[in-house]
């Protein structure tokens, strides 16, 4: 590709190895790890920096946890350290839900720009990451890309931009036009609209660090479970503790609604759900006969696949945006989960 | 490298990753062939090569083996055959394959295979360490490692170009790092000419070939004392001139490169009094230690070969012989040899040179791809340093990041475990006639089976719409009493049992997925044993499933079919999504003809997969198993009642083998709400036939055409992704093709169930 002339880059934060350090945190399916690479081959052969991209991948699955790390730095400092970004210059969420279930914020300092895929304004976000102090940055992200036909990952990429003070947009737009070019040419002009509406769009305001939320430093090794007390081999003993789990940052938007009024009981639905959310309880039917009722669905697991919805016959379950809902007062908990 | 004069051929500035760089190697070299098997964190390697192979980038021939065993073994037939042969694996793929390695490298048949190195099971862990590579160490293969994206690429080069020089002819391994090398970006520079690549390695004579006629050769006699010894004598002399001649390939490959490479890599090692030998990114990580350190004034270094076999012990005496301490790291442990095999291999390098008194501290770090970080590398030079000043080591040998654990935490039950009374509550009433084998399987209905407790728990980590979990489920709803599972490798397993999770609400075991069956059938027999000698109840009753994907039965066919043909009281059940999903949707012999997958990539060049699916069913029923049976979850009556049969015949007469086809809209590129229409859809076309086989006796039990539900397969394939391209007019043939064989088998399968003797 051709570099962008930019005479002088001068990268304002860097640390102690020389590199500006990005993090992204997503969950997979919204394009962090696209929007990694894309933000540093901009820099390295958009902007002529030199630098390292890489992903917290394990057997990556859509809708679990994602990090994406970037540094950059200048041309002539080599990049040795292989290691995931703990003190970030920014930290990018790309959704919201993943607050409540993953430590985010760790290793978030005063001089860090934590950019946020939200409706809510900065002070609200303040308030809701209780950051200690330091950049937030807003953007509604999710709208931006339903409206410009795009995904999460490139307005949150405009407002990456706009906060770094130092990546230039228009190399980042090239490196857009080539990645999506090449295999999807009808996908470039909403991805550059979306783009430069993240940019434009990203309101950023600086807290200070007040005292009035503790530092959350980054913590290397959070494990319980030790050489000393793991059960040997590896074993897990806990037979279905997967159940403690909260699976329902790997929802994207939308959630099945269900109308008991048009319920027929049939069950089906509990046949099509890979993540057995439908809530049953014990009950008489109206002929005397003892029979089980369905009386709700446990939002805790489900990941919005609706499939309940494409197999209820009597179109008792039907597609709803979540953000229209209050999640926490419709879920039902399983009998196992109430205390 | 940004800094160092670029000398000679014209290069490319590039951002790639470790993964991409071999690929792009192994294209520039165009290698004959390709055989491989995937497995993470190599598979990129296979994949980046389909699709350039798709946009007409170069002409290897990729050949997808049915395993790393099968794999290793299509290599060593091409490289036999004269051709330049190339092969990427890691982990349990290495191991497998391990077998073959030998034989390449004892008959003479020089060959590239990249190990990206990856964590040996078990407990499986796909990150990285070097537990893998080290198995390689006695196998008579050179090994070269490379510690960046840079080295990926540079030492494919140069590995052919060492191997196959006249007086060597072995066959050469590179092996990098998974994830941290393999899938990490780095800015990099690479020819823009591919044939100064191939000028550079020069024609590829081979000493003998197996496909000249004219020139008969026996390959790989029987050979026993006193003959073998000098075979290995030979072997060992190639060896030797490994060693004498890497340097001069090196400064080939610096003359039209510009990038040096030794036996050895050193950083701040002319004055060094402590050092760090540490093997691939972590050495580079060790360079940021060791300038924090000599800011402080530290005299500090660190160091690690290029080349592991032939061992460069001699440059190793050399650089090591003014330093007081050195602490090896090993990523991965000799058990009970007190190191890793790079500890035990220095230090008999040190011993060689009587004056020698460098003291060697030996440490375990980074098992199952834990970070390292700039700060470990500092805490090993500073205890390095104190042994050194103190002249004498305190603790010889430790591991490094292991950590005790909370003490007053104790994992425990979380639930009461399920009873049998509670999954065997008679809502499905089930008889036999004995005499005439026909059944009678009542209360199948979807509302009250809803009451039996499922065998797994909510909470698992599956994608959003998986059809896994619903056809597991119903599967299981037909299932009565106890049961012990077994799953192979695979989405199933993986999302899970991520650790210290499970959401087995059952005792599960895993294995690899070439050895679920036979594991299981030892699982059986040591149940009934066990029972028979008195040690269990005789009253206890286990039904006994094993579940893997169809995956697992690619390269588990072997000891599947040995399963059966035991006749072993078990039920496989294999649930098919057309691919290996788990690793990022490679073709499997089940994905149907010209579906994209991540190793058939559609392009000008290529139009997806070029095979007919696999009949796993007929396969099955041909080892005449008393039941063998096809499902689907939107037809989960059908599937409950044939669940209900196969735990008869599982505990009565002998194995049981079940496929259900299940959605996987990531892979398939579906709207996850479409899961069930897509299967449904599959059904309706009789691509995947709804049947049993008892005792021989084929059964259709959903028959699309009775229902006047027959649908063209075009109906099921315009509803997913990877199979977009086929609704085009240039894919009309591969279209009919499909049709075609999809005909064919429905008829077959109906004069199958027309005729009991077929």
């Amino acid at each position: 590709m051709t570099p962008v002339k930019i005479p002088h880059i001068t990268i304002p934060k860097k640390h102690k190895e020389g590199a500006f350090e990005i993090r992204m945190e997503s969950i997979g399916g919204l394009g962090a790890n696209v929007a990694g690479k894309i933000l540093a081959e901009t820099g390295v052969l958009g902007m002529g920096l030199n630098g390292s991209n890489f992903s917290s991948y394990g057997s990556e699955k859509k809708g679990a946890p994602v990090k994406a790390h970037v540094r950059l730095c200048d041309p002539d400092t080599p990049i040795r350290n292989n290691s995931p970004i703990e003190n970030p210059h920014i930290l990018a969420i790309f959704h919201e839900a993943l607050i409540k279930t993953v430590p985010v914020l760790q290793g978030v300092v005063p001089d860090s720009t934590v950019i946020l895929n939200t409706t809510k304004t900065p002070a609200q976000t303040r308030e809701m990451l209780k950051l200690h102090g330091g950049f937030i940055g807003c953007v509604n992200a999710l709208n931006i890309a339903i409206e410009e036909k795009s995904r999460v990952n490139i307005p949150m990429l405009g407002a990456i931009c706009k906060a770094s003070g130092f990546l230039d947009p228009d190399a980042l737009r090239n490196t857009i036009k080539n990645v999506f070019g090449r295999k999807y040419p009808q996908t470039v002009p909403g991805n550059l609209k979306a783009f430069d509406r993240g940019y434009d769009e990203i309101k950023i305001e600086f807290f200070p660090p007040d005292e009035k939320y503790p530092y959350q430093p980054f913590v290397r090794n959070p494990s319980k479970l030790g050489y000393m007390n793991q059960p040997i081999g590896g074993v897990v003993v806990s037979a279905g503790i997967t159940r403690e789990k909260d699976l329902s940052p790997s929802r994207v938007g939308f959630i099945p609604i269900l109308d008991l009024d048009t319920c027929t009981h049939c069950g089906e639905c509990d046949y099509a759900c890979p993540d057995y959310c439908f809530v049953w309880e014990k009950g008489v039917t109206k002929t005397g006969k003892e029979a089980i009722f369905l009386r709700g669905i446990d939002y805790n697991y489900c990941k919005g696949c609706l499939q309940c919805v494409w197999i209820c016959k009597p179109k008792a379950i039907s597609i709803g945006k979540e953000s229209d809902y209050n999640v926490d007062k419709l879920t039902l908990p399983h009998p196992f989960r109430k205390k | 490298m940004g800094t160092e004069v670029i000398k000679g051929a014209k290069q490319e500035t590039g951002f790639l990753s470790g993964n991409e760089m071999a690929a792009l190697a192994a294209s520039q070299i165009n290698f004959h062939i390709m055989g491989y098997y995937p497995i993470t964190p190599s598979t990129e390697v296979a994949e980046n090569l389909d699709e350039m192979k798709a946009e007409g980038e170069h002409d290897i021939l990729m050949i997808p083996g049915e395993g790393e065993h099968g794999a290793a073994a299509i290599c060593y037939g091409a490289a036999t055959a004269g051709a330049r042969v190339f092969n990427a694996t890691s982990a349990q793929g290495l191991l497998y394959a391990l077998e073959q390695l030998p034989v390449q490298s004892g008959t003479r048949f020089p060959m590239l295979l990249d190990v990206v190195t990856r964590s040996v099971s078990g407990p499986l862990d796909i990150r990285g360490d070097h537990s893998d590579i080290m198995m390689a160490l006695n196998c008579g293969w050179i090994i070269l490692l490379a510690k960046d994206p840079q080295a990926a690429y540079d030492m494919n080069i140069i590995g052919v170009k060492i191997g196959e020089l006249e007086d060597v002819r072995l066959p050469v391994i590179v092996a990098y790092d998974g994830f941290f090398t393999s899938h990490q970006k780095r800015r990099v520079q690479y020819f823009t000419d591919k044939s100064l690549v191939q000028e550079f390695l020069g024609s590829h004579p081979p000493k003998y070939v197996s496909i000249d006629p004219r020139n008969p050769v026996t390959i790989g006699p029987y050979m026993n004392d006193p003959d073998l010894i000098n075979n290995k004598k030979q072997q060992s002399m190639a060896m030797e001139a490994a060693y004498n001649r890497l340097g001069e390939v090196f400064d080939g490959f610096y003359e039209l490169s510009g990038r040096r490479y030794g036996l050895l890599e050193t950083y701040m090692m002319e004055d060094a009094e402590v050092a760090l030998v540490i093997l691939n990114s972590a050495y580079e990580t060790s360079k940021e230690a060791v300038d924090r350190l000599r800011a402080e004034g530290f005299k500090v270094g660190v160091m690690m070969p290029n080349v592991i076999r032939p061992f460069p012990a001699r440059e190793i005496r050399e650089c090591l012989k003014r330093v007081k301490a050195i602490c090896v790291a090993d990523r991965q442990e000799s058990f009970g040899g007190w190191g890793g095999n790079m500890t035990i291999e220095v230090k008999a390098a040190l011993k060689d040179d009587p004056d020698n008194r460098t003291l060697v501290l030996s440490r375990i770090y980074g098992l199952g791809g834990k970070e390292f970080y700039v700060e470990d590398a500092i805490d090993m030079l500073r205890e390095t340093t104190g042994a050194a000043d103190k002249g004498r080591v305190d603790v010889p040998f430790e591991y490094v990041g292991a950590t005790p654990g909370d003490l007053n935490f104790n994992p425990g039950r979380i639930q009461n475990p399920l009873t049998k009374e509670e999954t065997s509550q008679g809502i499905i009433k089930v008889t036999r006639d004995e005499a005439s084998g026909k059944w009678d399987i009542k209360g199948v209905s979807a509302r009250p089976l809803n009451e039996v407790p499922k065998r797994i728990a909510q909470g698992h980590s599956a994608c959003s719409g998986c059809g896994i979990f619903p056809g597991l489920d119903i599967f299981f709803k037909g299932i009565q009493g106890d049961v012990v599972v077994l799953y192979h490798t695979g989405c199933a397993m993986v999302v899970t049992t991520g650790y210290p999770y499970s959401s087995h609400n059952v005792t599960y075991i895993h294995n690899l997925f070439q050895s679920g069956a036979p594991t299981l059938a030892g699982v059986v027999e040591a149940f009934r044993e066990r029972q028979r000698r008195g040690e269990i109840p005789a009253a206890d009753d286990i039904t006994f499933v094993m579940i893997t994907g169809d995956g697992g039965m690619d390269i588990g066919m072997g000891h599947a079919i040995g399963t059966a043909l035991r006749n072993h009281n078990l039920i496989i059940l294999e649930y098919d999504n057309q691919g290996y999903m788990n690793t990022g949707a490679q073709l499997s012999f089940s994905t149907p003809l010209g579906h994209a997958t991540s190793t058939s990539h559609v392009g000008p060049y290529q139009a997806g997969n070029k095979l007919q699916h696999k009949d796993t069913a007929q396969i099955m029923a041909a080892c005449n198993i008393p039941y063998v049976f096809t499902g689907i979850a939107t037809q989960y009556r059908d599937l409950i009642k044939k669940a209900t049969k196969a735990q008869y015949y599982a505990k009565n007469e002998g194995m049981v083998y079940g496929k259900i086809l299940i959605a996987c809209p990531l892979e398939w590129k579906s709207e996850e709400i479409l899961g069930l229409e897509i299967i449904q859809t599959a059904v309706d076309c009789c691509f995947f036939p709804l049947y049993e086989v008892e005792h021989g006796i084929t059964t259709i039990t959903y028959n699309p055409e009775d229902k006047g539900k027959k649908a063209p397969v075009t109906e099921w394939l315009r509803l997913m992704g990877k199979t977009k391209h086929l609704g085009k007019p240039e894919y009309k043939d591969i279209v009919e093709r499909l049709q075609k064989e999809v005909d064919r088998r429905w008829e077959r399968l109906k004069a199958m169930a027309a005729n009991p003797l077929l």
